[in-house]
């Protein structure tokens, strides 16, 4: 247990503020000798003897089981170079699709500028990533709204077992989809997704707000209003 | 002999500051750090693909900075682009940075950091510091700990904190001491001479620095506390 506390939960905190005298570091943080430090600019939470950062900004690193959106960039005679908004090189191989693909023919299946829901399942040093397209839950998109919300954002979205998400998409009616490189694709009539869409703006917003449930489940109730 | 100073300020005092961050929306963060008449605004863009891939490193991220003095910013037009003063304060706000900045988290890519100076009135490479620093923490980048910089200095007899241009060129004789810190750590990142000082008084003129990167770093946090206070009334 941390005794001694510094700051109160979801306060904010600079780097190289010092956060807690006793216990362990977790996320965001980094120690020196007893003495742990934030490492972000963020908010600060004390779990047991466990003191965290959650930052305001986050960069997506690619992470094997990841499952993400991505647009296809190149389509060479045995690969898809995919675009999955990190400094990697990803890739997208042909023996990796439920169904066989001859060499030379890819674009017969997906083309460029088409969207994929694909897993991550191999990154090598190098910054190479590998995706995956085998299961039933991968499959190439149609073009929809498209919008991007940053990774450490994305819990709030989901909510606790999916309630803010389901929330939305029952209300709006629309089908959406979630890549955790924070890519987010919404399906469903043209007026209803903007509806969706301006929800998913405030949260990446506000997403820190202490009163963000309110100030959603108000939008909602007004974009019911509309529908 | 200086006893009484230009504007009118004590020697340990700081002019006045004004610091924000988020200024430029299009950049990852952002910052923009005024001190007197000197402000500085600086971007952040990245983690990226190292491009020229000859620069890229194994183990760490490659810090890619640009410091520029916009035509405007001195009483006669500064010639626009990157001359071989800007290059050089670049590479110190780089060296500066890299200790700041916990660089071994993304290896093989590239952080792009410009800084401009909108204003000069002397110590702008210390206001660039100040403000890249913030930019940086904005944009989210793992640090250790934020940067504090200001300029300390002897004028005449006088050990002073914070020249002017005025000050700095005083005709009995001046010494310009730019200093960065990292304030909770008390490491310097940057400490470099421009004119003549004894041992004893440059030891006076660190701690002068030391005690002004304080003020400085307090303002700092509070700017960045600002954004999490101003980001949910919109």
């Amino acid at each position: 247990m941390i005794e001694m506390k510094y700051f109160g939960s979801y306060e904010a905190v600079t780097p190289g503020e010092l956060i807690a005298d006793e216990g362990r570091g977790g996320d965001g943080t980094y120690t020196e000798g007893n003495k742990i430090f934030s490492k972000y600019l963020g908010t600060v939470g004390y779990n047991g003897d466990v003191a965290t950062v959650s930052p305001i900004r986050s960069i997506y690193i690619p992470q094997e089981g990841d499952e993400v959106i991505g647009k296809i960039t190149e389509v060479s005679n045995k690969y898809w170079v995919v675009d999955i908004g990190v400094p990697y090189y990803t890739r997208l191989d042909a023996r990796d699709l439920n169904m066989r693909v001859n060499p030379g023919e890819l674009d017969s299946v997906i083309e460029r500028d088409d969207l994929i829901y694909a897993r991550i399942f191999r990154v090598s040093p190098g910054r190479m990533a590998d995706l995956s397209m085998r299961g039933s839950r991968y499959s190439k998109l149609p073009t929809r709204t498209i919008s991007s919300v940053e990774p450490v954002k994305l819990p709030r979205l989901i909510g606790k077992e999916g309630a803010t998400i389901n929330a939305i998409k029952t209300t709006t009616k629309c089908n959406i989809l979630i890549g955790q490189n924070g890519i987010v694709w919404i399906d469903g009539d043209e007026k209803n997704r903007v509806a969706a869409l301006s929800v998913i703006k405030l949260i990446d917003e506000s997403y820190y707000d202490p009163n963000l449930k309110e100030k959603v489940d108000k939008l909602l109730d007004y974009v019911r209003t509309k529908i | 002999m200086y006893e009484q100073r230009f504007d009118g300020r004590k020697f340990d005092e700081l002019r006045k500051i004004e610091a924000e961050v988020g200024v430029v929306p299009n950049a990852k963060g952002s910052a923009r750090f005024r001190i007197g008449n000197t402000e500085a605004i600086a971007a952040v863009y990245g983690p990226d693909e190292v491009k020229p891939r000859h620069f890229e490193k194994m183990d760490r991220a490659v810090l890619m900075v640009k410091y520029d003095m916009m035509p405007f910013s001195v009483p006669d037009r500064a010639k626009p682009g990157i001359d071989r003063r800007d290059m050089e304060i670049a590479e110190v706000l780089m060296n500066a940075l890299n200790r700041a900045i916990m660089v071994e988290e993304f290896p093989q890519m590239m952080i792009n950091i410009n800084v401009y100076v909108t204003q000069a009135d002397a110590g702008t490479r210390c206001a660039s510091l100040t403000a890249a620093s913030m930019a940086c923490a904005d944009a989210g980048l793992p640090m250790r700990d934020l940067v504090a910089s200001v300029a300390g200095g002897k004028i005449g007899d006088s050990v002073v904190l914070d020249l002017t241009k005025e000050e700095e060129d005083f005709e009995g004789g001046a010494t310009d001491v730019p200093m960065a810190f990292l304030p909770s750590k008390g490491e310097i990142l940057l400490l470099q001479l421009d004119g003549k000082v004894s041992k004893e008084d440059l030891k006076k003129v660190i701690e002068l620095g030391k005690e002004g990167a304080q003020k400085i770093y307090e303002i700092e946090r509070e700017a960045l506390k600002r954004r999490f206070s101003n980001e949910s009334k919109s």
